[in-house]
């Protein structure tokens, strides 16, 4: 009787289909016509409430159930058997359930945020049919039960959300979106690789906390293992920007419209992280990498991309680019979290997942403000913009200083965590080296975050203020929306015990 | 039961052909039904042929002593005949709606069903020279479908394709005698022939006879660098090249390679030597070899083609694993892969008949004009590139599942081969998916507005082939236990 959960994942993707094909036909018929007269303009504003209200009943409602599934006990189903060992399986447990959880709220906070925004890039039937296509690709990564399964979602995810970026159709867009493709397709093919070994070592792809790596078999062969292991860090890597592969998120990010960076941002981009999460901890098992040298490289490589991104990210002057350079480098905390393979740095790297979701997706809500109200896309113009919105940069300050991680908003719970579990760590140098990287990160990202709040708030006394007093505040569907990420990034810094103890079971559970 | 039935399936088609241009038909429609009922005919023969399962062999007729032309069925046969039988009718549905306004269609056509007949001969051959006496034929039967448009190109690609198959089959020929002067008989046994007293210390020389015979097989499945006369063939007309380039000749000559490997000289012979290290770095340069020179070209039908050449190399690869489960990983890319290639040859095809465009700058926005077409691409690149839940994904799986634990370091590489071919597989294919669908901002449409889908004829065929690629990859355990069942006499 457990099969049930597969219907809050297949919900919202037949709903997008459909919404896909409306709009096939639609553009099929907009070909026949030619033209567009006045009483279609006045059907189209109907047809669109009717678009909006769909997609927000459709997520709503699967939002509501896959919550109550995943909140309310352990459940599973096997949906088909492939082949001998290998079947389509689904299970809720503690670490899907977070990430389910947090996937479902932004979802919805970014979809009433779109209803306003997509009004100037056009063909919402599109964009929402991919929307709620992506959703329940991403609810179904959450609860995959084994690696097979997870890989197949997390294809699907690569190819539902790719027409997200490439949406306004400029020849740019379209440039970035086959770049994110194909990155994303060298990672999971990297992926691949890895499981392939995995099946022969591990027996089983099922997800087991600790790991299934059968250690006899796995002895006499560690050498190849280790390779495998390692080009799945790496291709898994590419989605969560790590460095080498982590290219496509500067020119994909600031390419799509802002709700879909925003949800790229926010969530897409921790599904690598759940990759290896679910890799690391619940197939091979920490053990087996522990001190070797595909721990270290790990850690060089999240470290280094930890520098990278916020080095870069304080030299670009496209808002956009910047927060997207931004993600880079915070992903990789987390990264450099789960490769230090203690349970205090899990705990940090789980909960900086989580505030890093909410802080980003409110970061690239304000660039999408910003954008739509004042139409400019670089920081230096950005000059006494608080005098005109100041609720929008008000949240925006609240969600900078969570992620810069000055106390008590959020970013500073994780990070220290990170840090603690860094020098409790038994991996010689980088006990005091990654503290050191994370606390020179927080510079940067004070660097170049809070010039925007100093700018637009204090422009200085050549700023003449007299010149237009018009309030360019955004509705309240925009704003909205903004303000709960801002709220969460604080309130979640000052009571962030439940959370702690939460993401402390999944910790204790796997180490 | 009655052996007869395997003559009548082998003969019944060759007549059949040579029938079209005799016949004196009053329409065009005429023709087609007597055609497609032949064809049909055929299938459900070769069909019930598969149900009853006849065990005798039947001798056709001898040459001297030993030597004859014989039939018998086994499970390999029984696969590769399986697998013909159900694309054939297919295909010639498609053709009849590709085809229209030709002059020549007649002989066109009954070459093509003289074609089905001599694939089943090959399917059916119960020794070495049955089998090389179809192989040959086969080469020569196609050699008119390729020049059929007698445009110097045409002249040009059929010339190429001769010499390579005679040099191939000369290769061939050295591998057949060797195996009836060293093997107990020339019959194929599961586990080789080769006598072991009459072998003696020869080894070496075996394996160099053994490398150039699966070298002169595989000259049909384009192996590298023996492959450039298949994108060069990409002239004929599509049903040609889907059909016959993309399945029943190329995959013809990957069928007789497992024939020599597994049932003729043996895989205890090959495996662990320098020969097998050989033939697989060759493939492992094929596999991205194929692949690279895809992402280079420009030209539809030529950019499958060489995807083509990539894929039948992964086939290979699974056949010079040189154990059952390489086998099975063989056998079940050799179906998959027929269901998608000839799926995507079909959509290309489609677009020829409907814009005549042939390069893939030239498909800018035809996604949204001709979206059953398209969609029927883009499901078959999404299979070829092995997303799960496809058929691609199912047959890579096994070959990899095999690679993997033979524990032979160059087999890893080919893993890994198989995967950059994936990941290049995904910039080729999907490239033209994206332009199709999402030609951009300020394409305009007018340029292409009298273009739409093509007729049922044409539809039909695709909308087979995207079921089976799901069926196949959600559902493939019943086929698989086919495979396994087969590879299971292997020693």
């Amino acid at each position: 009787m457990n099969g049930w959960i597969l219907i809050p994942i297949f919900f919202p993707i037949v709903a997008g289909i459909f919404l896909l094909l409306s709009s096939f036909l639609q553009h099929l018929r907009e070909v026949k016509r030619h033209k567009t007269s006045r009483t279609a303009v006045a059907a189209e504003s109907e047809e669109l409430r009717n678009i909006h209200i769909l997609t927000a009943a459709v997520l709503i409602i699967s939002a509501a159930a896959v919550l109550w599934a995943v909140w309310t006990g352990e459940k599973e189903a096997t949906l088909i058997y492939l082949m001998k060992g290998i079947s389509l399986y689904f299970k809720v447990d503690a670490a899907g359930r977070l990430f389910v959880t947090i996937a479902s709220l932004i979802w919805v906070a970014i979809c009433a945020y779109s209803f306003v925004y997509m009004k100037h890039e056009g063909e919402e039937r599109r964009f929402f049919g991919f929307y709620l296509v992506v959703y329940g690709v991403l609810t179904a990564l959450g609860l995959s039960g084994n690696l097979v399964t997870f890989y197949l979602f997390y294809e699907l995810l690569t190819l539902a959300s790719m027409p997200l970026v490439l949406h306004n159709g400029t020849r740019e867009s379209i440039m970035a979106s086959l770049k994110y493709l194909f990155y994303s397709m060298c990672g999971a093919y990297m992926g691949l690789f890895g499981i392939y070994f995995l099946f022969r070592y591990c027996g089983t792809l099922t997800f087991t906390a600790g790991g299934s790596l059968d250690m006899a078999l796995a002895q006499d062969n560690k050498g190849i293992i280790l390779i495998a292991v390692f080009s799945m860090i790496v291709g898994f890597g590419a989605k969560a920007g790590m460095f080498p592969l982590h290219a496509w998120l500067p020119t994909a990010h600031p390419a799509a419209p802002s709700p879909a960076s925003a949800a790229l941002s926010g969530v897409i981009v921790k599904a690598g992280v759940l990759a290896m999460l679910r890799m690391v901890y619940y197939v091979v098992g920490p053990d087996f990498i522990r001190g070797t040298w595909v721990q270290t490289a790990w850690m060089i490589l999240s470290l280094l991309t930890v520098f990278m991104g916020s080095m870069l990210a304080y030299r670009e002057p496209v808002f956009k680019k910047r927060l997207a350079y931004s993600t880079v480098s915070q992903i990789s905390y987390i990264l450099f979290g789960l490769s230090l393979l203690t349970p205090q740095a899990l705990t940090g790297a789980l909960l900086h997942t989580v505030f890093h979701a909410i802080v980003k997706t409110g970061l690239f809500l304000t660039a999408g403000i910003l954008i739509t109200q004042c139409n400019k896309t670089r920081v230096e113009d950005y000059v006494g913009i608080g005098k005109r919105m100041p609720w929008t940069l008000g949240c925006y300050t609240l969600l900078s200083l969570a992620l810069i991680g000055i106390p008590p908003a959020s970013g500073f719970i994780s990070k220290w965590y990170l840090a603690q579990g860094a020098l409790d760590a038994e991996v010689g140098i980088f006990r005091w080296l990654g503290p050191a990287v994370l606390l020179i990160s927080a510079l940067l990202t004070a660097g170049y975050l809070l010039p925007v709040v100093m700018k637009g708030f204090f422009p200085g006394k050549e700023f003449d203020a007299d010149t237009d007093k018009l309030s360019l505040e955004p509705s309240m569907w925009m704003l909205a929306p903004l303000a709960v990420c801002a709220v969460l990034a604080v309130i979640l810094g000052i009571f962030p015990s439940p959370l702690i103890q939460y993401a402390e079971h999944i910790a204790s559970a796997v180490l | 039961m009655n052996a007869i039935i395997m003559i009548i399936v082998v003969l019944f088609p060759m007549v059949s052909g040579v029938l079209v241009p005799i016949l004196p038909f009053r329409s065009r429609r005429q023709m087609m039904i007597y055609i497609e009922g032949m064809t049909l005919l055929t299938s459900i023969l070769v069909i019930s042929m598969l149900v009853n399962q006849p065990t005798n062999s039947l001798i056709l007729f001898r040459f001297t002593g030993d030597l004859s032309v014989s039939f018998r069925l086994d499970g390999l046969g029984a696969v590769f005949a399986g697998m013909v039988a159900v694309l054939w009718p297919l295909a010639v549905l498609y053709s009849f709606e590709y085809m229209e306004q030709e002059n020549k269609e007649k002989y066109f056509f009954a070459f093509y069903i003289i074609a089905y007949g001599v694939t089943l001969g090959v399917a059916l051959a119960e020794d070495i020279l049955t089998m090389y006496f179809f192989f040959e034929m086969l080469s020569l039967v196609t050699l008119p479908l390729i020049m059929y448009t007698l445009t110097g190109e045409a002249v040009q690609a059929s010339r190429t394709y001769f010499y390579y198959m005679v040099g191939g089959a000369a290769f061939a020929f050295i591998g057949m005698i060797f195996i009836l002067s060293y093997g107990t008989t020339s019959v194929f046994v599961p586990g080789g022939v080769l006598d072991v007293a009459k072998v003696g210390d020869k080894t070496n020389l075996l394996l160099v006879i053994y490398v150039l015979c699966f070298c002169g097989f595989s000259v049909k499945t384009a192996m590298w660098p023996m492959s450039s006369w298949l994108p060069k063939a990409g002239v004929a007309p599509t049903p040609v090249t889907a059909l016959l380039h993309a399945v029943a000749v190329v995959k013809t000559g990957a069928f007789t390679v497992m024939r020599i490997t597994y049932y003729s000289f043996g895989t205890e012979l090959i495996r662990g030597t320098w020969a097998q290290s050989l033939l697989m770095a060759l493939i492992i340069i094929t596999i991205v070899y194929g692949c690279s020179r895809a992402l280079k070209e420009t030209h539809f039908k030529r950019r499958l083609a060489w995807s083509t050449v990539s894929n039948l190399s992964y086939i290979l690869f699974g056949v010079v694993l040189m154990s059952p489960l390489g086998f099975v990983g063989a056998l079940s890319h050799m179906v998959f892969h027929a269901v998608m290639k000839i799926c995507s040859f079909f959509c290309a095809g489609a677009v020829i008949k409907k814009t005549g465009r042939t390069y893939i700058y030239e498909l800018d926005g035809l996604g949204r004009k001709m979206p059953k077409v398209f969609l029927a691409f883009t499901l078959s690149s999404l299979a070829l590139m092995g997303v799960p839940g496809l058929c691609g994904f199912i047959s890579k799986w096994n070959l990899a599942k095999a690679a993997v634990s033979s524990g032979n370091p160059l087999s890893y590489v080919g893993v890994a081969a198989l995967l950059v071919s994936a990941l290049l597989t995904a910039i080729y294919m999907l490239t033209i998916s994206v332009r199709a669908f999402f030609p951009g901002r300020d394409f305009d449409y007018e340029t292409i507005r009298d273009v739409e889908d093509p007729g049922w004829r044409m539809i039909v065929p695709l909308v087979v082939f995207a079921a089976g690629m799901f069926f196949f990859g959600l559902h493939p355990q019943p086929i698989l236990k086919v495979f396994e069942n087969i590879g299971a006499v292997m020693p």
